[in-house]
């Protein structure tokens, strides 16, 4: 009775190791870009074991944020190679991760789905970004808090406004954060600001909007021919 | 004979779990890319028929699908210009609008995270995620 067993067994193994010819290094590859890159770039090596060709059907990735391209379609036995996922970083922050599927002709509907993962580093957290008032509030601070991302130094950070409407202070607040007081002039007046965050020795900028709003006026309609273009960015004095 | 077939099954079935407990203990600390998302934060297009004006929608995906086409009125809010547009979006918010963020399958989380940033970098409420994206307001509008 043990023969039957023991048959199976080794057919089953057997059949995996015919139809494993397309051998990868690895199919999950972690990355950590610097603050000021765009793209990050995994690379999918490979190796076809077998003694067949292998052919690729698709290879498809999980997102339009992610590119997937391969340097042959079909891979001789013993040949090498490798695929490359890139990555474009766009303002994503934190942990992203994306996959590419790849099928090929080695069995009938096998994918293999290589995961990319990037930890994008973020110099400033804000939170929140976005400070309102209803038309006819009483014009009371509202207060945006910055924390700087634990692989960075941020001694200072500098505030400007799109317009006058708002006045802004900056204070420290310990252990690398900071605390942006935003104050209207008045809240009779629908506006809009754009506030520019520079962390003291950085080029790089970080956004925040300040706006008075009255009740819902946005022209929206769910359904219907019609396509209104974008809305545009808050006008104002730069100062 | 019985007992025997048992045997032989329990044997397959442990045969089995030895590459499934494997994987299950290799991958304990890897997280998932697609995010789970509660029942209640996702609409349904018949869900978002009676909102009318009281809705914006927000076109995740990238600019050149949003381009192409999208549901009319809708305000584009991609994270591959986040930074940029985000302004844009908060000029034409109101408060007590609902939010629909949607995304097409080949944009895959997309909406999902666009979702997540406004409830937590811009701190709104009433933000949904559009089920079946773009392909499904599609189905059911053209």
């Amino acid at each position: 009775m043990k023969t039957p067993i023991l048959a199976f067994t080794l057919s089953m193994i057997m059949c995996l190791g015919a139809r494993a010819e397309l051998k990868w290094e690895q199919t999950a590859i972690e990355l950590h870009p610097g603050p000021n890159d765009k793209q990050a770039v995994g690379h999918f090596k490979y190796e076809n074991t077998g003694k067949t060709p292998v052919h690729f059907k698709s290879v498809h990735a999980s997102c339009g944020c992610t590119t997937a391209q391969t340097q042959k379609d079909i891979v001789p036995p013993g040949d090498k190679g490798e695929i490359t996922a890139t990555f474009n970083i766009g303002d994503r922050t934190g942990t992203q991760v994306k996959t590419v599927t790849v099928e090929t002709d080695e069995a009938p509907n096998q994918k293999t789905v290589l995961t990319l993962k990037a930890e994008i580093p973020q110099q400033l957290e804000i939170t929140p970004n976005f400070v309102f008032w209803k038309q006819g509030d009483k014009p009371d601070t509202k207060t945006i808090n910055v924390k700087v991302g634990k692989d960075f130094t941020v001694k200072h950070i500098k505030v400007t406004s799109s317009t006058a409407d708002f006045q802004t202070k900056v204070e420290e607040a310990g252990s690398g954060q900071f605390k942006i007081d935003v104050k209207p002039q008045d809240t009779n007046k629908i506006t809009a600001s754009m506030l520019t965050i520079q962390p003291g020795d950085s080029q790089k900028v970080f956004y925040a909007t300040a706006r008075i709003t009255n009740a819902p006026a946005a022209p929206v309609a769910p359904v219907g021919p019609t396509a209104p273009a974008r809305p545009s960015a808050p006008t104002g004095q730069t100062h | 004979m019985k007992f025997v077939l048992a045997r032989q099954a329990a044997v397959v079935a442990a045969l089995a779990l030895l590459p499934a407990a494997s994987e299950a203990i290799y991958f304990r600390d890897k997280i998932s890319w697609r995010s789970a998302i509660p029942p209640s934060e996702m609409v349904t297009v018949e869900q978002t028929r009676g909102w009318g004006d009281t809705a914006i929608w927000v076109d995740a995906r990238p600019d050149e699908e949003f381009a192409s086409d999208h549901v009319p009125g809708a305000i584009s809010l991609n994270e591959d210009r986040w930074n940029e547009l985000l302004p844009q979006f908060l000029t034409v918010w109101a408060p007590g609008k609902k939010i629909i963020v949607y995304c097409s399958s080949l944009s895959c989380n997309a909406s999902r995270e666009v979702a997540r940033r406004l409830r937590k970098e811009a701190q709104l409420s009433d933000v949904f995620v559009l089920e079946g994206g773009w392909e499904a307001w599609l189905k059911k509008n053209r």
